[in-house]
């Protein structure tokens, strides 16, 4: 992977939007680095990004419920995102997103285009139905699954935290009614599941009342076919988020 | 009708919700967004893009990880 050259994100990178990345270059920008009160202020910085308290969210909510494994791995995530953006706040930058196009990881041209696209692709297939299947032997919450989960979780994440796999065009604003209709119904699923969770006798006592979605999918889970076909899916959907 | 097939229920209302806005979004003309677009938005930041990331190992964790 190299380097990628001025592109799409980098015109993109300087124009405020409302995302997360917005948020901090409006912390950068009311934050003097050249004091030691600026220079605290700026290294909390990070902690007004939304993703960071949703992701102590997460962790919280994941550790309470007997994942504790899970919930120290999102805690660190969240920190070092934190931590992350308020080192870009000191050191004064454009903006969040400046950082971003300077880390960007696009794919070679050699590898975007061609035949040996056909083979990467081909590479990254043959992989993933390996992956799938020798993970899907593993009995579940096994410490070799968990190994392995985490690894290529890692790895996706560490990608995605340099840049993104290749350029994209800048796009325009969204639609605000069409957005809002969408957070509308992903914050009602993740209500819906949370009021389940709750009304367990306990959080880590499943409930046939109040199945949580981890409930329901436990009969699929349960056998080795089933586990391969579902990390197929999350494996695919790795993919497509990473070409996002 | 009993707890389990309301709590059911609700989750196909959400699911429900998602097909139709996908399908408004690609098949019309409302200025709706898919949820490509949502997910490409939403990951344009290192922020985003990372959350958005960790989101989806997260689901990996959770349903296999200790």
């Amino acid at each position: 992977m190299s380097r990628a050259g001025p592109g799409p994100e980098e015109r993109h990178s300087h124009s405020p939007g409302t995302d997360g990345g917005a948020g901090a270059g409006c912390a950068e920008a009311v934050v003097d680095a050249a004091r030691p009160a600026g220079r605290v202020l700026a290294a909390l910085a990070g902690f007004r990004e939304p993703v960071v308290w949703i992701l102590l969210a997460i962790a919280f909510f994941t550790a309470i419920s007997g994942k504790p494994v899970d919930g120290v791995l999102m805690l660190l995530v969240a920190v070092g995102l934190a931590w992350d953006a308020g080192r870009r706040a000191l050191r004064h930058s454009d903006g969040a997103d400046a950082d971003d196009a300077a880390g960007s990881v696009a794919w070679p041209a050699r590898l975007r285009s061609g035949r040996r696209r056909g083979i990467l692709v081909g590479a990254l297939l043959a992989g993933g139905a390996v992956y799938a299947g020798v993970v899907g032997s593993f009995s579940r919450y096994s410490w070799p699954v968990t190994g392995c989960v985490i690894g290529l979780g890692t790895v996706v994440v560490l990608i995605g935290w340099h840049g993104p796999v290749r350029a994209r065009p800048p796009g325009g604003r969204l639609p605000v009614a069409g957005t809002l209709a969408w957070i509308a119904v992903l914050v009602a699923g993740c209500l819906w599941e949370l009021g389940s969770l709750l009304q367990q006798p306990s959080l880590t006592t499943d409930s046939y009342s109040h199945p949580t979605i981890s409930t329901l999918t436990d009969p699929v889970l349960a056998t080795s076919p089933g586990r391969a076909v579902v990390l197929l899916a999350w494996l695919a959907l790795g993919w497509y988020l990473v070409e996002r | 009708m009993t707890s389990h097939d309301v709590t059911i229920a609700g989750y196909l209302v959400v699911l429900a919700g998602i097909v139709l806005l996908q399908v408004l979004a690609t098949r019309t003309r409302a200025p709706i967004p898919s949820l490509g677009d949502l997910l490409t938005r939403a990951m344009r930041s290192r922020t985003g893009r990372v959350g958005v990331l960790v989101a989806w190992a997260w689901i990996g964790l959770h349903f296999f990880a200790r």
